[in-house]
């Protein structure tokens, strides 16, 4: 799993690559954190290349959004393969989180 | 039994003769008393005559009840003469020699011819440009004087050749230093003295007489007509005898040599080992033994006839003695 | 050569190089002072042989003059003829060193008529001077060597040797000197005045003469033929040539050749030639006579010192290469000992001895460094090992837990539906296989009371420790809320509420949970996040069956849940799972995928709840054999089979 991040107008945007599942979660939700400490609060994550999430990815997710929430930040999701999609869909994250069809939309609509 | 094999001799002589031998064999030596049969070799002692010496050193004479004594022959003991004046009883001479002394009158008669070739033969070195008979017309020629000048004397006369004759003694030094152009010489003796004096035989040219047509016996037995008569069987016995002796010195080359060598020392004859050995192998060559038992090939009476012919010529004989009354060999005598 | 030990290799290259050193040196100085021992005999040989030939040659010089005077003499013809007989006593009388002298005339020269006349004196018995008269039928002088050659060559000429037997036995040679008489302007030659000398006193020069001990001087005339030699029986018999015959050496006769020829030469001779071993024969002519004066000298004498000095060298050579053989020995040892030791000791180590103590660390040299690198590798090793020891130890530890963990996990789980009071109306069956010792899913079934059945199935985000502890909370959570009369939607909300106090973490667990009328077959149900259970309505497909939406449990207070509801019929059959099930992955890196999932449901129609759970199960795990399980697999399959008539 690749984790990246870099400022783009007032967001701070991250994208990540792969799967993110037990093994690699901890991994996104350490660079997120690190992000949020270095001052970084409007958060979009791309999930253009993501190609599975398991509920321990879910979780890193949940964790980081409640940091961002508790920084007074902002973060929301975007171009979500249909993997992604549906997990999001049954898990109900679709109700929690702003999710946007495309990175353009989400840097438009946040 | 003796008479029985005396009876069947006639038939079967070689049968018989063998057979005789062994009942000769073991017979016991003459006794030391008797008269002893004194017997001289032509020239001094040297394996031209190492059947005789070996027939005595081996006890084949004794053998055969004969109390033989050599005497030893050289140029103060001429064997002819001796026989003639019976201080022999059998000696040795060449065909030639026979012959002359035949046609003087001698009463002797050849009782077994043992050498059947002529060893007589011409050298002259290379480097002094004789390459045939004929280029020695001119040429100084070494010829022993008697009869062994006969055969050369012919030689050139066939050829038409003129030499001018030089004695020759029984040295080949005057050939060594210079004197002579051609040398006269007997290929077992006087051959191979230039080949120990240094000179190599790439450095000669020889002429054998043999093989220019002059071949003549050469070494043969003799006794008086007088002493064959009386007691042919002794003649016939020295003459098997000698032939066993050179039988067993073809046979035995190693110890036919030292038994010369010892009659070479006791003469104190200036001779050396190789060069007897030389003379020895030679021997073979020129002696054409008959099977045990056997005779001596007898003289061809062409032969004989040549010789006369040659001597005729050169006035050593006057007359031709009658073949049939010189050459008696041994199985003749035996018929008697 | 391989297998060979230092010591050895070091004590065979050393010595080999050594030898050879040795042996070039020892090759050198032999072989100059070889030379050089022969230069001095060939120098000796020549001064030695030089001196004798002077010495003879002075003597048949005086002899010479004689008879060459009286040849002159007779040629000028001022003598008297009656005077001739006394001549040659006269000859003698005068010169000591001549033994006999004659004057012999060719036939009718001295005298018409007289075939012979030569008279000859010689010194007989006692000395006393004797005269004869040479010449007859038995004596033919015309052609003895003395009287024949000088006439036919018509110069002086020096004889062969040869022993006269009439002068008592002596060995001599005699110079004949060819006399003429000028007639009509011509020479004409007429006889020879002739000088014999006896060779005794030649012969004491000859065997006086030697270099060394065993060696010898020979003199040979001019057929080569030995006039002395050590061997008597040699002289006058034997000759040079007679020798190379007897021995088949061409050599010698090269040499015989040129020593008659007159010259002068140093050859090395093979052995048994002229000496029974090797030698050296240096010869020098006589020019007066032709003849050839030879010395011999042996090799071994001549090599004696040489031999003897090598000898020494080859005996202090060979001390000194054992002497270092040994020292070259002992240092071997003290390299190739300590690594010996530490090759044994290591050896040890190999074996597990971790504690063995090296020998050598302070040594200062390589092997002292060696040494200190396997200690440096001994003691690092014996800390990896006990390092590895307690984390195996720890780890085997923490697998004994996992294991009695995950069986206290599994015996939460129901495994046997309990007797239905009355008659079966429902056939329920579950498989849960946990990624690891312990995992996170969990399912349920009770009745809360004789009609209704609750089951559940969830799935805790992640996996371990933390999400086992999660699921056994949500699990006892569930069984203390589910009570009779409450709907799976208050159910859930009662749960998701207690799960969210304090949850820091993030845990969550998604959640499907419904209750069965088992006498009408009327389904309630309600869903947190979970995977949506398929119905497999009986002679119909499997579909999805339609839930509400509802966020996940623990992590939203706020969170609201809906309960819907269906009604099943006698023989339909629901089967629920965990995202384990789908996500399921083979060695090609694919999902199992909906679609499978549906296509294994659609052939389970005649199955039964445990055959259904069972044949699913078994074609996750055929389908992802070979790769790690990467997620906990849970299902519960209810075959609802409808109230017993």
């Amino acid at each position: 799993m690749d984790v990246n991040g870099r400022k783009q107008d007032s967001f701070f945007i991250v994208t990540v690559a792969g799967r993110m599942d037990a093994t690699t979660a901890p991994e996104f939700e350490k660079s997120c954190l690190e992000w949020i400490g270095q001052g970084e609060s409007a958060f979009i994550v791309d999930l253009k290349e993501l190609e599975y999430m398991s509920s321990a990815g879910l979780r890193s997710i949940l964790v980081v959004g409640k940091k961002v929430k508790a920084a007074g930040g902002t973060i929301s999701f975007s171009s979500l393969t249909p993997n992604v999609a549906h997990v999001f869909s049954i898990s109900g994250f679709g109700s929690m989180f702003k999710i946007h069809d495309c990175l353009e939309t989400a840097l438009a609509n946040s | 039994m003796m008479r029985l094999l005396r009876g069947l001799a006639g038939f079967l002589p070689v049968v018989v003769l063998m057979a005789a031998v062994r009942v000769w064999a073991a017979l016991p030596p003459a006794a030391p008393d008797a008269k002893p049969i004194l017997f001289v070799p032509h020239w001094a002692p040297q394996a031209q005559f190492a059947g005789y010496y070996v027939a005595f050193e081996k006890g084949f004479y004794a053998a055969r009840g004969l109390n033989v004594k050599i005497l030893e022959g050289g140029p103060t003991m001429p064997s002819a003469a001796l026989l003639e004046k019976g201080s022999v009883e059998f000696a040795t001479m060449f065909l030639s020699t026979a012959i002359v002394e035949r046609a003087k009158g001698a009463k002797l008669v050849n009782i077994g011819q043992i050498v059947t070739g002529s060893s007589q033969v011409l050298i002259a070195r290379r480097d002094s440009g004789i390459k045939t008979i004929h280029d020695m017309d001119g040429k100084r020629v070494g010829l022993w004087g008697g009869e062994l000048s006969i055969m050369p004397k012919a030689l050139f006369k066939k050829y038409g050749v003129h030499v001018k004759v030089v004695p020759q003694s029984w040295s080949v030094n005057l050939f060594l230093r210079g004197g002579v152009d051609v040398v006269s010489a007997m290929l077992y003796n006087e051959y191979h003295t230039l080949l120990q004096a240094g000179v190599d035989s790439s450095q000669l040219r020889v002429f054998n007489l043999s093989g220019l047509g002059f071949n003549v016996p050469e070494d043969g037995i003799y006794c008086m007509e007088a002493t064959l008569k009386k007691d042919p069987q002794t003649c016939r016995l020295f003459v098997q005898a000698s032939l066993q002796g050179w039988r067993y010195a073809f046979a035995h080359p190693r110890k036919a040599l030292d038994i010369v060598m010892k009659y070479v020392r006791k003469a104190q004859i200036a001779t050396n080992r190789p060069h007897q050995k030389w003379m020895l192998s030679h021997m073979r060559k020129v002696i054409d033994l008959p099977p045990p038992g056997g005779c001596p090939e007898q003289v061809k009476k062409s032969d004989y006839m040549a010789i006369c012919r040659e001597l005729m010529r050169n006035a050593m004989i006057q007359r031709v003695p009658t073949f049939s009354n010189l050459i008696r060999n041994c199985a003749a005598a035996h018929e008697k | 050569m391989k297998n060979r030990g230092i010591a050895f290799k070091l004590v065979l290259f050393t010595l080999s190089g050594t030898m050879a050193v040795f042996v070039s040196a020892f090759a050198y100085v032999y072989f100059s002072s070889k030379s050089s021992m022969m230069h001095f005999v060939e120098m000796n040989g020549r001064n030695a042989t030089h001196a004798a030939a002077y010495q003879i040659e002075s003597v048949l010089r005086g002899v010479e003059k004689v008879p060459l005077n009286y040849a002159a003499l007779l040629t000028s013809g001022y003598y008297k003829a009656s005077d001739l007989s006394l001549l040659p006593r006269q000859m003698l009388a005068t010169n000591p060193e001549i033994f006999g002298a004659a004057i012999a005339f060719e036939p009718e020269a001295f005298e018409p008529g007289k075939h012979y006349f030569a008279p000859y004196c010689y010194r007989g018995k006692n000395g006393v001077l004797t005269d004869i008269m040479l010449g007859g039928a038995h004596y033919d002088y015309f052609t003895m060597d003395w009287y024949q050659i000088p006439r036919e060559l018509d110069r002086p000429q020096w004889t062969e040797p040869y022993y006269d037997k009439g002068g008592g036995n002596k060995l001599m040679a005699t110079f004949s000197v060819p006399f003429h008489k000028e007639l009509n302007g011509k020479r004409k030659f007429q006889g020879v005045v002739t000088a014999d000398v006896a060779l005794d006193g030649l012969r004491k020069i000859v065997s006086s003469t030697r270099i060394y001990k065993s060696g010898y001087a020979f003199l040979i005339s001019r057929n080569g033929v030995f006039v002395t030699h050590p061997i008597s029986g040699m002289i006058m018999t034997n000759s040079i040539f007679s020798i190379a015959e007897a021995k088949h050496s061409n050599f010698l006769r090269l040499i015989g050749q040129k020593m008659i020829a007159g010259g002068e030469g140093f050859v090395e001779l093979p052995r048994g030639l002229l000496y029974s071993g090797k030698c050296w024969l240096y010869y020098t002519p006589l020019p007066s006579i032709g003849w050839s004066i030879g010395i011999v000298t042996p090799e071994h004498e001549l090599l004696a010192d040489v031999l003897r000095f090598g000898r020494m060298v080859i005996v202090i050579g060979i001390c000194g290469v054992l002497l270092l053989a040994l020292i070259v020995l002992l240092i071997a040892r003290r390299i190739s000992k300590p690594i010996i030791d530490l090759s044994a000791t290591t050896l040890e180590i190999a074996r597990g001895n971790l504690d063995a103590t090296l020998p050598d660390i302070k040594r200062r040299d390589e092997v002292g460094a060696l040494a200190r690198s396997f200690e440096g590798m001994r003691v690092a090793l014996k800390d990896y090992i006990e390092n590895l020891t307690q984390t195996t130890a720890a780890r085997e530890r923490m697998e004994s837990e996992l294991k009695i963990a995950s069986r206290i996990q599994m015996s939460f789980l129901p495994k046997v539906f309990p007797p239905l009071p009355g008659n079966a109306r429902v056939d329920i069956a579950a498989r849960l296989e946990p990624a690891r010792h312990i995992g996170g899913d969990l399912y349920d079934y009770f009745l809360i009371d004789e009609d209704q059945l609750f089951f559940t199935v969830g799935d805790v985000s992640d996996k371990g420790i933390p999400a086992a502890l999660f699921m056994a909370v949500t699990k006892t959570l569930l069984k203390g809320i589910a009570e009779k009369g409450m709907s799976p939607s208050e159910v859930l909300l009662k749960c998701n509420h207690e799960l969210c106090g304090g949850n820091d973490s993030m845990m969550f667990v998604t959640l499907f949970c419904g209750i069965l009328d088992l006498r009408s077959g009327r389904l309630r149900y309600s869903n947190a996040g979970h995977e949506h259970p398929f119905l497999l309505r009986r002679g119909a497909r499997p579909e999805r069956l339609i839930v509400p939406d509802g966020f996940l449990l623990g992590v939203n207070e706020e969170a609201s849940y809906e309960t819907m509801e269906t009604l099943l019929q006698p023989g339909d059959k629901l089967i629920v799972y965990t995202d384990g099930v789908t996500e399921a992955i083979n060695s090609a890196g694919e999902f199992y995928s909906d679609s499978k999932l549906l296509d294994q449901i659609e052939s389970c129609a005649s199955l039964s709840a445990d055959g259904i759970a069972s044949r699913i199960l078994q074609s996750v795990k055929t389908f992802s054999s070979g790769v790690p399980q990467a997620d906990d697999i849970t299902l519960l399959a209810i075959w609802f089979t409808g109230p017993k008539v």
